[in-house]
């Protein structure tokens, strides 16, 4: 019983842990990185692995290199590839990585050891994280972290100390407190420990997760107490559990017991009344049904601890019945049809909402079962496994449609490649090229003659040869014509002014043309790539599309050799789940028994007593 | 009934304190780490090849949204039309509006378009300041050339005014 009341206190204690260092909102500066992160945000995993695996391939992440490295390590961790994430991480502790990127590094191979079991190694990859101060989040996770790996090493004193000098950030420090209340009472300080949790016990708090927490800290330090003897306190702790709270159960228990203790049965039956009223099949209410008669016998009440004892037998009966039929069932396959419910075809999580199986007798016990801790891990490969199967299934089924794609791009090629050749057979680009060649060669030997002439622009070359007309109308005149010779100066003085504005524009004109040339070689080069590109691709594109088919190919064989692998792993952990799930029932079943005898023999002795007045004091 | 309590009493201390989850046999974690391994490869590569031959780099253009903090604006949906045709209309859940808020930028959109100049209209709806309904339009032009187009819609706080705004930027 005390068993699955400390589960129930320390298991989620870490769960709320997130990816330390990737919470904090980034501003991204590849977009291909802020979308690994909006899928890792909403614990898409997969999705997000495949996100950055395709990103990275692409080199579409040069500005968050070292950050991807980490980011897929940590998304690996938290998809269940441990030894991957691990061999990433190792990666990441080379001389050339930032400080801070070899501490997170650090901090998730102590993770992973934790993870592993490997508490020496945890604690040992534990010292070697270095955190900024500013990471507050961060190092409370780490603390409660290092805690955990040295109460686990049973060095409780040390997992006290790290707690101790940790300062959490709001929304860790009832973690880390709890986490330190119990340290405490593992190392024997069980003043330390009682004022510690006492103090978390009485927060003044509205947040249900919180409430939970603070019951959690109540019940740990009434329980403790119990066992110090302590029964008084014990009760104190225990009362200030909620009713409504989801550790009810076990405290009503406690409570009983804390007045037992004290040689108080009437008062202890109040909360084991109780208990026993709400018909729960918990473990705690399976226990209060001995308790119940056995409190009547310690009080002299003869019958009524024999009705109660005649209820208990019989409700045992019931359940051992129920559990019987509950590990039928599960041979006869009702599990692997709850197992079945598992497969909601999203890489997210199961078991939120509650998995039914009404049709199935005793389906509830497989659900319960199911739900217990001890087969999260196991549940979630089996789950993760049947959601790779049916990607692995679709993806199988519309391969085809990839050939379809390129049957198109195909079809398309061959309906349109015949004018583009024709277009091209044309050389326009070609013949652009040459134009360009010669008045770049033209340029050049204009340079090196330096005739300003061959500048002049169409309206001056226009009105020198004017002027020619001119010059040789005016030859034909009679030298003694009265206007010749004025004619003649007025000619010769317009041709200066001609070849004189030519001249002195020709330096500004030079550099326009070179310009204007120079602006044009990019472009009419750029067309002639372009042409020559298109002539490779239209050679080589047939190819491309063979190799597309050969690369569809190679992937369907890829999918195809995976499918059965997955198949047989996933029955694996189906087999696997069975087994457990037939230990777990048979172990209830053996607790049923053992309740049940308890309350037979108990139950002879009172008839027993009851016949010969003895009015000696019962004991089960 | 004491002896009883003495002996469930005395596994509260011996039971670990972090109770882990049944460990698996070592072969099966192995083995499903890498299926998990060789189906992620295989799905990055057909992802590659996907985009591949459905958004080829020379036309293909893409979409994404971003938003700080989100003090002024909560947003409900965004509707994105491309050269006056509705190319997305995206209604968001608190998850999603979540990453968002923490740094994930979402791909909203990714289709084909010709080169040259397109007209990107983006539409916001959702909360403003004081818990009012709120629509706000952006308008963008942009050019396409080779290679693939990124495009950002941002929805940020404008802390001077109190305000949101929202803006387009070209990668």
């Amino acid at each position: 019983m005390f068993r699955h009341i400390l589960m129930l206190l320390f298991a989620g204690l870490y769960a709320t842990g997130s990816l330390a260092g990737a919470d904090k909102p980034q501003r991204v500066q590849d977009l291909q990185y802020g979308e690994v992160l909006f899928h890792f945000y909403q614990d898409d995993y997969f999705t997000a692995i495949s996100h950055l695996l395709a990103a990275q391939a692409q080199s579409q992440l040069p500005h968050h290199q070292d950050e991807a490295e980490l980011l897929l390590g940590g998304l690996q961790l938290s998809y269940g590839m441990l030894d991957e994430a691990e061999a990433r991480f190792e990666k990441l502790l080379g001389p050339d990585t930032s400080l801070d990127l070899r501490n997170r590094a650090w901090f998730y191979l102590t993770k992973i050891s934790y993870q592993h079991g490997l508490y020496e190694n945890a604690a040992k990859a534990f010292k070697r994280v270095e955190l900024s101060k500013h990471n507050k989040a961060m190092q409370a996770e780490l603390a409660v972290l290092g805690a955990n790996i040295y109460m686990a090493m049973g060095k409780d004193a040390a997992a006290t100390e790290i707690l101790d000098r940790t300062r959490a950030p709001e929304g860790w420090m009832e973690y880390l407190q709890i986490n330190k209340g119990i340290a405490q009472l593992r190392a024997g300080d069980i003043k330390g420990g009682q004022a510690t949790l006492d103090k978390l016990g009485r927060e003044d708090v509205s947040d249900e997760e919180l409430l939970a927490l603070r019951d959690r800290a109540n019940l740990a330090l009434g329980y403790q107490l119990l066992r110090e003897g302590d029964a008084e306190q014990a009760r104190k702790y225990l009362n200030r559990v909620r009713l409504r709270g989801p550790f009810m159960q076990e405290a009503l228990l406690g409570a009983g017991w804390a007045d037992a203790e004290r040689g108080d049965y009437e008062a202890a039956l109040t909360p084991w009344l109780r208990l026993n009223k709400l018909g729960s099949k918990q473990p705690a209410a399976l226990e209060v049904r001995l308790a119940v008669p056995y409190s009547f016998a310690q009080l002299g009440d003869r019958d009524r601890a024999i009705y109660f004892y005649e209820q208990a037998i019989e409700y045992y009966d019931t359940e051992q019945a129920d559990i019987d039929q509950a590990i039928q069932a599960a041979r006869s396959g009702a599990l692997l049809e709850l197992l079945a419910q598992a497969d909601t075809h999203e890489s997210g999580g199961w078991l939120h909402d509650a998995p039914a199986l009404n049709d199935i007798p005793s389906g509830r016990y497989l659900v319960d079962v199911l739900s217990q801790h001890a087969f999260q891990e196991n549940l979630k490969d089996y789950r993760d496994l049947g959601f790779l199967q049916a990607l692995l299934e679709r993806r199988l089924a519309n391969i085809d449609l990839l050939h379809d794609m390129v049957d198109t791009r195909r079809l398309a090629y061959e309906s349109r490649s015949p004018a583009i050749r024709k277009q091209l057979e044309q050389g326009q680009a070609q013949a652009l090229q040459t134009r360009w060649k010669a008045l770049d060669e033209k340029l050049a030997r204009q340079q090196h003659s330096k005739d300003p002439l061959g500048l002049a622009t169409g309206k001056e070359q226009q009105q020198l040869a004017t002027l020619d007309k001119v010059d040789q109308t005016l030859r034909h005149l009679p030298d003694d014509h009265r206007w010749k010779s004025a004619l003649q100066d007025k000619a010769r003085w317009l041709r200066g002014i001609l070849y004189w504005q030519i001249q002195a524009d020709y330096p500004a004109r030079l550099w326009e043309v070179r310009k204007q040339l120079q602006r044009l070689q990019q472009p009419v080069e750029n067309l002639v790539a372009a042409h020559h590109a298109i002539e490779r691709g239209l050679e080589t594109v047939p190819d491309s599309f063979n190799g597309y088919d050969q690369r569809i190919e190679a992937l369907r064989t890829r999918i195809q050799s995976l499918l059965p692998a997955i198949q047989e792993a996933r029955h694996n952990a189906g087999q696997q789940i069975f087994r457990l799930a037939m230990k777990e029932l048979g172990a209830r079943r053996e607790r049923l028994v053992s309740y049940r005898a308890q309350a037979r023999y108990a139950l002879a002795r009172s008839y027993d007593q009851l016949a010969g007045q003895t009015g000696v004091e019962d004991s089960p | 009934m004491k002896s009883l309590l003495g002996v469930i009493l005395a596994g509260l201390m011996a039971w670990p304190l972090m109770a882990l989850a049944e460990k698996q046999p070592t072969g099966m974690q192995e083995d499903v780490q890498n299926l998990k391994k060789q189906v992620l490869e295989l799905n990055r590569d057909l992802f590659l090849l996907e985009e591949e031959l459905l958004f080829p780099s020379n036309t293909q253009v893409s979409v994404f949204l971003s938003m700080d903090v989100g003090t002024f604006f909560q947003l409900d949906s965004v509707t994105v039309k491309l050269d006056g045709k509705e190319v997305a209309n995206y209604l968001y859940t608190p998850r999603e509006i979540d990453a968002l808020i923490r740094g994930g930028v979402q791909r909203i959109h990714i289709g084909n378009i010709k080169n040259g100049e397109h007209e990107l209209v983006a539409f916001f709806t959702g909360k403003g300041p004081h818990g009012r309904d709120y629509r706000r339009g952006s308008t963008t032009t942009f050019k396409k050339g080779l290679g693939p187009k990124y495009v950002e819609l941002q929805i940020v706080d404008a802390t001077n005014n109190q305000q949101p705004e929202f803006s387009v930027k070209e990668w």
